[in-house]
């Protein structure tokens, strides 16, 4: 047995026997073989095929030329200035998202965890309600909603608080507010059931102890909910950096790394740069993933893997 | 200065009302216990206290200040809670420095406070550990040090033995004991264990149904309970119940279901109010009782209510044992007297020892009964 081990490649290796090693028996790792298939199917091998399309060269009228190795792709996305600019847009995107979303998804989680009985109802409800809409109607709704001539123009108008219509959307704000809607419930959600499971008593013994309302939440509950307000920072900066809906459907020169990607892809047939594109993309979503878990991670948010 | 004062204190949830009308003024440096059963309204009556609950009537004051509409924050006040409620994502020092934290101390000088106050509790060593890697008993220790380090007026503790084997939180009971000596603070502190009370307390509050029953001297209120409530939970007992078959100048007799009428020495007016006819319970407590065998009694001449040569009277009945219950120092016998079973308790190697289907003749003063009314109050003998 320890042959058959020895001779795998280092790599393998190196991955299978931790594996091995926690399931002690071959009976676990039965157990886990339908989440392996599903992962290999439907991330790995696609992933594989993106990785190798990044590597063929370009062809004049095919979408690349099958068969070839070429690093064109990549030469192209780090010489090419105007494939730069949307990567600063997608990553100022996530992180003005990603900031505002996790801090009123704390809000809106606490009032959650602190409410009672029909009130608490209706604001979970709320929450849950607009995933059960389609992304792209809830996120087209706030066209009427933040247009020059729409509802909120017509309010602030009305109130004489500006002279003139604002173009909220389309526009930069009208992104930034889509996206915020379209993320927050997960936020909430990630953050509420780290809150629920919290001892409301922590804050009493705190408040006893001299701290004062807003001190008591940022000394005890915010330590306390790090690991939700993890997830979520994660789940709203991955999906903001990579948004494609809002900047789509309320953006106006909102060019995302999204939406190039899929202007290379259907517009110009540059198969290979735009996988590249997405690979280095991929590249540096986790390499800030990985800042954003060991930065949080030092408030107290240690995330339990096992 | 800081005496505390309740007046007509009141809590209502929704049409529940949980504390009524709860007045007592607590001295300075004085330790109070609040006892009574669960559901009692005393864990409620701690947290208006501490500011955690807002009284819907009554106040309170701390000192010479009207504390009621304080929050916590702003009391002189620290909570020991039932489950210590200890930050987990702090170490124990930074647990005890928190309150120090809150009032802007700086950090070296609230750790070297922390520091002592850990030491005061035997948890130096821990100050770096994550609190929850503590055994109970250490989580109580870190959760005392903790309120003790912003120095309180009052320090309230909310039933934090309970938590605790039997054998630890005896230990914790003469350690808080000596730290209350040692700071001459005034600690209220709630529990719903009499021998903790009796143990701690330098005055019992007896709470029951969410008012304040009786306060007192623990000796006090265990020799003069005010109701048959307190007869009852404050210790074993047996309550025999009964009704008044006459009442002369200075003997109340009552006609008992132990088959004997019982005669009670007494010259209060309250007492020789009672009319034939009215219903009451007698408390005999197992330390009041004198068991014989029967073959040694004396003979029947000396029957019930008959006064004996240095004037006390006797009430001797006979029972059957129907079982032995061994406890430890003690042993205790049910028996079974005309169809009522009562318990008497005897010390080991105190005399031979009875085995069940034995008789015995039970036996006490009159004098030290406690008789109630129907409606729970005490009959003043």
């Amino acid at each position: 047995m320890t042959g058959t081990q020895s001779s795998l490649p280092a790599p393998v290796a190196r991955l299978w026997e931790p594996l091995l090693e926690r399931s002690r028996s071959k009976r676990a790792l039965l157990l886990m073989a339908p989440l392996l298939v599903f992962e290999l199917l439907l991330f790995v091998a696609p992933f594989l095929i993106l990785l190798r399309i990044s590597l063929m060269e370009g062809a004049p009228d095919l979408r690349y030329a099958a068969g070839t190795w070429s690093l064109d792709g990549y030469v192209e996305v780090f010489t090419n200035g105007v494939l730069l600019d949307p990567i600063i847009y997608s990553f100022k995107l996530g992180l003005a998202a990603t900031a505002i979303t996790v801090v009123i998804a704390l809000f809106y989680a606490y009032a959650i965890w602190r409410a009672e009985g029909a009130l608490k109802s209706a604001l979970l409800f709320s929450v849950v309600l607009p995933l059960l809409t389609t992304l792209v109607i809830k996120t087209y709704a706030f066209r009427p909603l933040l247009s020059p001539n729409g509802t909120l123009n017509d309010v602030l108008l009305t109130l004489n608080l500006v002279s003139e219509p604002i173009q909220f959307a389309p526009g930069t704000v009208g992104v930034l507010v889509g996206q915020i809607y379209i993320v927050l419930p997960y936020a909430v959600l990630a953050i509420y059931s780290v809150l629920s499971t919290m001892d409301w008593g922590l804050v009493e013994a705190a408040r006893d102890l001299g701290a004062s309302r807003p001190r008591s939440f940022v000394e005890v509950v915010v330590p306390q909910a790090m690991p939700g307000i993890l997830v979520a920072t994660v789940i709203s900066f991955a999906w903001s950096v990579g948004a494609y809906a809002a900047p789509g459907l309320l953006g106006s020169r909102d060019l995302a790394f999204a939406i190039e990607v899929e202007q290379r892809l259907l517009s110009n047939l540059d198969w290979e740069i735009a996988t590249a594109y997405s690979v280095v993309m991929l590249v540096l979503m986790l390499a800030s993933v990985a800042v954003l878990t060991v930065v949080l991670g030092r408030f107290g948010g240690e995330v339990e893997y096992a | 200065m800081s005496e505390i004062t309740l007046s007509g204190l009141e809590k209502r949830y929704g049409d529940e009302l949980a504390v009524e009308d709860v007045s007592v003024t607590i001295d300075d440096g004085e330790l109070l216990c609040l006892l009574g059963p669960s559901g009692s309204g005393k864990s409620t009556t701690l947290r208006m206290l501490a500011g955690l609950e807002t009284p819907t009537d009554g106040d309170i004051r701390i000192g010479d200040e009207d504390v009621t509409d304080r929050p916590a924050y702003e009391r002189t006040t620290a909570t020991v809670f039932q489950d210590w409620a200890l930050f987990p994502n702090k170490t124990v020092l930074e647990n005890v420095a928190f309150g120090l934290k809150m009032q802007g101390v700086g950090k070296e000088d609230r750790h070297d406070r922390a520091r002592e106050m850990l030491e005061r509790v035997r948890m130096a060593e821990y100050a770096d550990d994550d609190p929850m890697n503590l055994s109970g008993g250490q989580k109580q220790r870190v959760a005392l040090a903790r309120s003790l380090a912003v120095n309180p007026d009052v320090l309230l503790l909310d039933e934090p033995l309970s938590n605790l084997d039997k054998r630890l939180s005896e230990d914790m009971q003469i350690e808080l004991r000596e730290i209350h000596a040692e700071l001459e603070e005034t600690f209220v502190h709630v529990t719903h264990d009499q021998d903790e009370a009796f143990t701690l307390a330098d005055r019992i509050g007896i709470m029951a149904d969410g008012t304040l029953v009786q306060v007192g001297e623990p000796n006090e209120v265990y020799q003069n309970p005010k109701n048959r409530f307190i007869e009852g939970f404050l210790g074993d007992t047996n309550f025999v119940e009964g009704t008044v078959e006459r009442t002369t100048p200075d003997t109340v007799r009552v006609e008992t279901e132990l088959g004997r009428t019982v005669g009670l020495p007494t010259a209060a007016a309250d007492a020789t109010a009672l009319e034939a006819g009215d219903a009451v319970t007698l408390s005999l407590r197992p330390e009041v009782l004198s068991v014989e065998p029967v073959s040694a009694a004396s003979d029947d001449a000396e029957s019930s209510g008959a006064v004996r040569a240095d004037g006390s009277t006797t009430n001797a009945v006979v029972g059957t044992i129907e079982n032995v219950l061994y406890r430890g120092s003690t042993v205790r016998y049910s028996v079974v007297v005309n169809g009522t079973t009562v318990f008497v308790e005897r010390t080991v190697g105190d005399g031979s020892a009875f085995d069940a289907g034995d008789e015995i003749r039970i036996d006490w003063d009159g004098a030290d009964l406690l008789a109630f009314r129907d409606d729970g109050s005490r009959v003043d003998l």
